[in-house]
């Protein structure tokens, strides 16, 4: 072998080691080009403000991978306010089961809704953590941690309310943390209120963002959920209290229409407190709602057939009934029976036209139901224009309305004595629908009754009734014969696959 | 980089301007025969120099040598010889003998060549010849039922659908796609090659086998080389061209519109439900329409393909165009397929110690789709449901709609005609590689590789209306589209890989062979896309859908995005084979992988592996078996990775786009923040293997036999260990899981006659089983099963990836007949049933029927797959047979649309149950079903196995003493079927059903049939 030869066979093997260490690692450094990674994020305003904004995201998610969970399921349909609709008894057959409160703790419902409120509540609690450190504006800052502590008591309301004992997350878990056993619910409400009661401190009015800004947590809304948190803890004094704040701000009033409050144009209108954002938003997508802006609701609510619906939450005739009917002498001898206004704008009947959509006819949908709910059941002009149209509904979801603080001021005044106020607040909201008038002398039972019985109708279909009735300690008494059971019922079941993930932290709730 | 790229060339330089001293003593001349014909082309070596040269066309050769060296000779399919001289020859005659068995064909394995008798991994090579002599649609289809332990499966039978191809099973619940290597060049899929160019396909299924592949092997890998063309031959060209026509060989049996008025007012008045108006007097419906009949066609394909080859004493070249045309059995051209391609490739001697070459392909892809398997928009899934009452057309010549479904179920025909939906894809792969013999036994390469595809995407979707008369509010939703739309997306997949390898030859005095390779690969792979869409098309014509058309340039905003993702790799390798004389060969694999894929803790990763094999002929006792040729076994364990993990998975990502949406104007305002949880341990998934094998050639070698044992476990599989809410974000992946391949395969060749008649047959048979062994979670009872293939019209998912299962094993109710009588179903654990329901078993006794209740109802993995050829030639006819199938296998038939009520039904339908006694097997029809009798359950799964007569194929080449008058060397003529007959107890339109995604496999949600295709062709060389 000849010695040059040599010398290179060498050189080359030399050469292919040097190549191999060489510069590997820092080859195979990749990040993504798109979006920020942990280390570098939480610097800037800009930044603060989308980790704010990425806490009110989870409030649109209806539809999940596990399951559905509209606020309507629990409140409406498992109530007697709506029977479930949909293709028959098959289509959604776990909320039939929860609707005969025969609701299995395995079903995607429960899990859907516990899992977005988590999320909901980790993405508060990421802002918590990092917003404070950015150098910023100190006012704006306390705004946004503001909205923060406002959506994490919101979620935590709801939680509360659906499953009693729940556990109580207020930071950023490590692994070994993650299996959390339930924190009583006086804590919860506990830290629901200090939540709130900081954030309405922090957060601006209504009226201190502008128009494009509609849908952020404001005083208000900390202030009027902060009542509600209080009635729901019969804290009658505190909840009057939070109603007055509400109230006295001027920040808002009835909306002189009923009807106008459920139109696209109603939208975060003088009497809205606070609303669940939705918008048109194509690419909407089964399981992955997370990412679009859109709501179900609306095609949910929709007759089937050619109103392009799937037709849930049917109302009942009980609910139907519970508005009020009365005689008016229109002109000598004109008697005219009158109906509740309200009705027509929350339930479309057979027969009626249903906006741009056209005559609601058996026929057409193919389904022999009487009623449908007609706050949701939006108009085929505001149909996304594009692509598939199912999941892109575009209503938001009215969560607080002014009415539901007056209700509540009345509610309060009347358990702590004061039937007058209560009346006053009561017939504000009478007033506004066009209803006779009560009796100036009402009171006792009778007044409590009105009360409980204007919360039905005003706030018919939106998500109260069956927390209402719970709340009001008259689970047994009206749905009892759904299959309600005192003492089980009022709360609804830890989903399954939580309690197993959390190896027995988590336990199930009683009865079920 | 850059200063390593100059380091090489420098060295290459050096190396060439290097000058070696050899003395020159004799000179040999002579011929090269087989009996008494000339053999051209015999490559005429000098063991152990860069002497050499090859024999012209009358077999002579010359030589000059010094005294005392050996002489080889060697040409494919003929056994290797070696002679000594000493002194100058003239008329040296040597003689050849044919290698019938192919002891010594060279087979392709990674970065080489090996000897077929010294290998000692589980390589199977595919009989590339056999495989193209019939028309093939796709180079995976090559592979079908060809090659044992190789499954492949059609996702669809739609023109240019994708196939899946798995090596020994599932290799993993998330990724079990093989690694493609075209010529060197990783590859993303082969669908972009003519088959016609397809020189060799050989398969390594074992760890040994792949572990040269490292991080990237544990799926087994799929080694292609394409036509290259020879030193020393005739230019030769040759074109190939067949035209067929395909056909739907099965319709489904579905109700008429007269059994589907009377099934229907039946299921509604068991719900209490009036009868539809239109279907209230059934027996004037008649027969109503055959919506499949309407749906599928006759439909044209084409291929041309013509191939230059040339080879001289210092280069060799092969230059190739082809193109192919296949339309869809549904819609025709709305399911066109065309596939064009060019290819050079060529390798020149450059001086006497460098080579240097390229392999360069094109190919532009022209594909028009309709939406396939699932069963909401497939015209097939449409046609099954929709009524057979409602016409295909109104009287004017308009397209119809159905009053009696609405939801997804809509004219099918509407549907194609209004589909406008193309992928065009213009791909570039090709390398160029230098190779010089820096001593005589090492050999240095360098290979630049290039893959890089251009994918351009139109989804037009065109205004349209079924309505009667304007605005008739009763047209279904989904039969009018008001306003015209535009998708617009353009991708781009680019690599780039820059590989260098030495290889180091010995032979020593007694005849042992050592052989060392060594290498270093970079790669860097990425991926673009942009894509846009826009509304208000100035024109309803496809052929004016171009976003800038759009009159919309008010409110509605253009909607753009793009993404981007990268990966770089590298990797260092050294294989060291080691052959003790022809009794002994061992083997030894060293991988170090590195990618960006890889969490920072867990960057590199090693794979090593050994194999032995032990020739059993060379022992003497053998000598006295005349009647074996020879025997082998082998032994193999080797440890690979799957990276096939994603990117970026392991980083803790902020994602932008946590959006919301305020004011009335509802503007999307961005939010950001994690998603899942980080995890930087993050890293392959580790296959590790063992494989025992034993070849056999008996007989002269006219029969042939490979058997192989394997056992193949996946470890640290990635798979998501769910957290309870509480943790907040997604679980990152981990790698936490396992699963386990076990499996056997045996494959048998026999060639016989002689003469005018000679014929051959090849089988194999393949079984594997499959096992989750492990989900990952700490604990036993926190493990998440996996639930997959959620179909619609059961509700609910069908399979289930668990331990102790096979991976996406069918899962749901086991059935128990039906209730006879309502005290039956009132006496019963389902509150809901009444007689005529289906009875499901409480499996755990509860007196309740839950998701507690369901069981294991079906395997989709076959206990067995198997192929057979045979093929005979007689004087100058040719004939060819080739059967392929499957056993054991359960499908799910989820074709039909149960959740909408109305749907039309299967003609099994019509034993259904009307009263006590009636059926014990199909329930009820019923609006308003209670029992969930179409629940996931053992009702829906049936039997997938089937035997296929893949192709038949007759031939004919015209005699040569007419051709030679025309210049033309060859020509043949031929006429084949594919598909021509399929046996199977499946009730559906195709048992042929592959999977979709890794934990879908054998759902069948209106699966698009793969046709029956006649074609005549031919086949001529100049």
């Amino acid at each position: 072998m000849n010695q040059t030869t040599t010398w290179m066979a060498c050189m080359t093997c030399a050469i292919l080691l040097v190549a191999a260490t060489g510069c590997s690692r820092d080859f195979l450094d990749r990040d993504p080009y798109i979006g920020s990674s942990a280390g570098n994020f939480y610097q800037t305003p800009e930044d603060a403000e989308a980790a704010t904004i990425a806490c009110y995201a989870p409030l649109q998610v209806e539809i999940s991978a596990p399951g559905s969970h509209f606020r309507w399921f629990f409140g409406d349909i498992v109530s007697d306010d709506s029977d479930k609709g949909g293709s028959g008894d098959t289509d959604a057959p776990d909320l039939l089961e929860f609707e005969n409160f025969l609701g299995d703790p395995s079903s995607g419902i429960v899990l859907g809704e516990w899992q977005a409120a988590y999320k909901g509540i980790t993405y508060c609690n990421i802002a918590l953590e990092n917003v404070p450190g950015i150098a910023m504006d100190e006012l704006q800052k306390a705004a946004y941690l503001g909205e923060a502590k406002f959506l994490r008591a919101y979620w935590y309301f709801n939680l509360v309310t659906t499953f009693g004992e729940v556990p109580l997350v207020t930071k950023t878990l490590a692994p070994s943390e993650y299996a959390q056993s339930k924190a009583p619910v006086a804590d919860i409400w506990a830290q629901v209120e200090a939540d709130l009661v900081e954030a309405a401190a922090d957060l601006p009015f209504k009226s201190g963002y502008n128009f494009n800004q509609r849908g952020r947590a404001t005083r208000g809304a900390a202030n009027a959920l902060l009542a509600k948190a209080y009635l729901y803890q019969k804290k009658w004094a505190q909840c009057r209290a939070a109603c007055e704040e509400v109230i006295g701000s001027n920040e808002y009033q009835l909306a002189a229409d009923y009807g106008s409050i459920f139109t696209l144009g109603g939208e975060n209108g003088p009497g809205s407190i606070w609303e669940i954002q939705y918008a048109n938003d194509s690419g909407g997508n089964w399981g992955a709602q997370f990412w679009s802006e859109g709501s179900y609701t609306n095609v949910f609510t929709r007759a089937r057939g050619p109103f392009q619906g799937y037709g849930f939450n049917l109302p009942t005739q009980d609910f139907v009934d519970e508005f009020e009917t009365w005689e008016e002498e229109q002109g000598p001898g004109n008697i005219v029976n009158k109906v509740d206004p309200r009705l027509g704008y929350t339930v479309y009947q057979l027969g009626q036209v249903a906006s741009d959509w056209g005559e609601l006819t058996e026929e057409a949908i193919g389904a022999p139901h009487p009623y449908y709910a007609r706050k949701y059941f939006n108009p085929s002009a505001e149909q996304a224009p594009f692509g598939d149209p199912n999941p892109n509904g575009a209503s938001n979801d009215r969560v607080i309305r002014f009415a539901e603080v007056y209700l509540m001021h009345a509610e309060a005044c009347y358990e702590m004595g004061d039937a007058s106020t209560a009346l006053f607040s009561l017939q504000e909201v009478r007033d506004r629908a066009g209803v006779p008038e009560l009796n100036a002398n009402l009171s006792g039972v009778i007044l409590r009754d009105a009360i409980w019985h204007e919360r039905r109708v005003e706030l018919g279909l939106e998500g109260h009734r069956f927390f209402d009735v719970v709340r009001q300690g008259r689970g047994a008494e009206l749905f009892g014969e759904q299959g309600f059971v005192e003492g089980v019922h009022e709360v609804f079941p830890i989903p399954t696959a939580e309690i197993t993930l959390s190896n027995g932290s988590l336990t199930q709730n009683p009865g079920y | 980089m850059i200063r390593q790229l100059i380091g090489w060339a420098s060295l290459l330089l050096l190396l060439g301007t290097s000058t070696l001293a050899w003395s020159q003593n004799i000179s040999v001349s002579g011929t090269v025969l087989e009996g008494d014909m000339p053999l051209p082309g015999v490559s005429v070596t000098v063991k152990g120099s860069y002497s050499g040269t090859a024999t012209d066309l009358d077999g002579e050769f010359s030589l000059t040598l010094e005294s005392g060296q050996i002489l080889v000779f060697s040409y494919i399919g003929y056994l290797r010889k070696e002679l000594k001289v000493m002194d100058t020859v003239t008329d040296l005659k040597v003689l050849l003998d044919p290698d019938v068995a192919g002891l010594e064909e060279a087979v392709v394995i990674g970065y080489g060549n090996q000897q077929r008798s010294k290998i000692s991994g589980a390589v199977t090579t595919v009989d590339i010849k056999a495989a193209t002599s019939v028309p093939v649609l796709r180079t995976e289809q090559a592979l079908q039922g060809r090659a044992a332990g190789v499954q492949v499966t059609q996702n669809s039978g739609q023109p240019g659908s994708e196939q899946t191809i798995r090596i020994r099973g599932l290799g993993s619940i998330n990724n079990s796609d093989p690694l493609f290597i075209v010529d060197g060049i990783p590859s993303g899929g082969i669908d972009y090659l003519n088959p016609g160019d397809i020189e060799s396909i050989s398969i390594l299924k074992d760890a040994a086998s792949t572990a040269i592949y490292g991080a990237r092997g544990s799926n087994g890998v799929v080694l292609i080389t394409t036509k290259k063309g020879s030193r020393n031959s005739k230019a030769s060209l040759t074109y190939d061209s067949y035209v067929g026509t395909q056909e739907p060989w099965k319709f489904m049996s579905l109700l008429n519109a007269e059994e589907y008025a009377v099934l229907m007012n039946e299921s509604r008045a068991a719900a209490g439900l009036p009868a539809l108006s239109g279907l209230r007097d059934p027996a004037s419906l008649g027969d109503g329409t055959d919506w499949q009949k309407e749906l599928f066609q006759r439909a044209p394909m084409t291929n041309h393909s013509v191939l230059y080859t040339n080879g001289t004493a210092t280069s060799s070249s092969a230059m190739g165009v082809s193109h192919f045309g296949q339309d869809g059995i549904i819609g025709g051209e709305k399911g066109r397929f065309e596939r064009t391609t060019f290819r050079v490739n060529s390798e020149q001697q450059a001086g006497d110690r460098f080579r240097v070459g390229q392999n360069v392909n094109f190919t532009h892809i022209e594909r028009n789709a309709l939406a396939e398997n699932n069963e909401f928009v497939t015209p097939v899934v449409r046609a099954l449901n929709i009524d057979p009452v409602t016409p295909v057309n109104n009287e004017d010549g308009t397209f119809a709609y159905t009053n009696y479904i609405d939801s997804d179920i809509v004219n099918p025909l509407n549907q194609v005609a209004q589909t406008f939906d193309t992928w065009t894809t213009n791909r570039f792969v090709g390398n160029v590689f230098g190779e010089v013999d820096v001593l005589h036994n090492l050999t240095f390469r360098s290979s630049v590789n290039v893959d890089l595809s251009l994918g351009s995407q139109t989804i037009f979707r065109p205004a349209y209306d079924l309505a009667l008369f304007p605005g008739d509010p009763n047209r279904p939703a989904t039969e009018f589209n008001e306003v015209n739309s535009l998708v617009r997306a353009e991708n781009k997949w680019s690599s780039w890989q820059w590989e260098n390898t030495l290889t180091y030859n010995k032979e020593f005095k007694n005849e042992d062979k050592l052989q060392i390779i060594a290498g270093y690969s970079a790669l860097e792979q990425l991926y673009t896309t942009v894509s846009a869409s826009r509304d208000s098309l100035v024109s309803n014509d496809p052929e004016f859908a171009y976003l800038s058309n759009s009159l919309n340039v008010g409110p509605q905003v253009p909607r753009a995005s793009d993404g981007i993702t990268e990966t770089a790799w590298v990797g260092q390798f050294v294989r060291t084979s080691y052959d003790i004389g022809n009794e002994w060969s061992l083997m030894g694999t060293l991988r170090y992988d590195g990618s960006s894929r890889f969490g920072l803790n867990n960057r590199f990763g090693l794979f090593p592996s050994l194999s032995v094999a032990w020739n059993l002929t060379e022992r003497p006792w053998f000598d006295e078996k005349a009647w074996i040729d020879f025997v082998k076994v082998r032994g193999s364990w080797g440890r690979n990775g799957n990276a096939e993990i994603g990117d970026y998975a392991y980083n803790p990502l902020i994602v932008n786009g946590i959006n919301y949406t305020f004011g009335s104007e509802q503007a999307q305002t961005i939010g950001s923040g994690p998603v899942a949880i980080a995890n930087p341990d993050l890293k392959w998934e580790t296959g590790e293997q063992v494989n025992v094998g034993l070849d056999a050639d008996f007989l002269e070698g006219r029969w042939n036999v490979i058997f192989d044992l394997y056992e193949k476990n996946t470890l640290d599989m990635l798979a998501y260990v769910p957290n309870p809410a509480t943790a907040g974000l997604e679980p990152g992946p981990s790698n936490v899981a396992s699963a386990r391949n076990r499996g056997a395969e045996l494959a048998i060749g026999y060639q016989g006659g002689e003469g005018d008649f000679t014929y051959n047959f090849n089988g194999n048979i393949s079984a594997y089983q499959n096992q989750v062994t492990d989900l990952g979670a700490p604990v036993d009872s926190l493990n998440q099963p996996l639930y997959t293939g959620n179909v619609f019209g059961a509700g609910d998912f069908v399979a289930v990836t668990d331990i102790g299962l096979p991976i996406a094993s069918f899962y749901g109710f086991e059935t128990d007949g039906i209730f006879q009588t309502d005290a039956a179903a009132a006496a019963s654990a389902q509150a809901n049933a009444v007689a005529g329901d289906v009875i499901f078993v409480d499996q755990n006794d509860d007196n309740v029927i839950d998701n507690e209740d369901k069981v294991v109802i079906g395997n989709p993995h076959p206990d067995f797959t198997y192929g057979f050829t045979a093929g005979a030639n007689w004087k100058n006819f040719d004939v060819n047979l080739f059967l392929q199938g499957s056993h054991g296998n359960d499908l799910y038939r989820g074709m039909f649309r149960y959740d909408l009520n109305t749907t039309n039904l299967p003609t099994s339908s019509l034993a259904r149950w009307t009263g006590e006694g009636t059926s014990n097997e199909m329930p009820r029809l019923t609006h308003s079903d209670l029992n969930q009798n179409n629940r996931v359950s053992d009702l829906f799964v049936e039997d997938g196995s089937y035997l296929r007569v893949k192709s038949l194929m007759v031939g004919y080449t015209l005699p040569r003493s007419l051709m030679d008058r025309v210049g033309i060397a060859k020509f043949r003529i031929y006429a084949s079927a594919n598909n021509l007959f399929t046996f199977t107890q499946y009730s559906g339109l195709d048992p042929e059903i592959g999977t979709r995604g890794t934990l879908e496999i054998g759902i069948d949600r209106g699966f698009y049939p793969s046709p029956r295709i006649y074609n005549l062709g031919i086949n001529v060389t100049f």
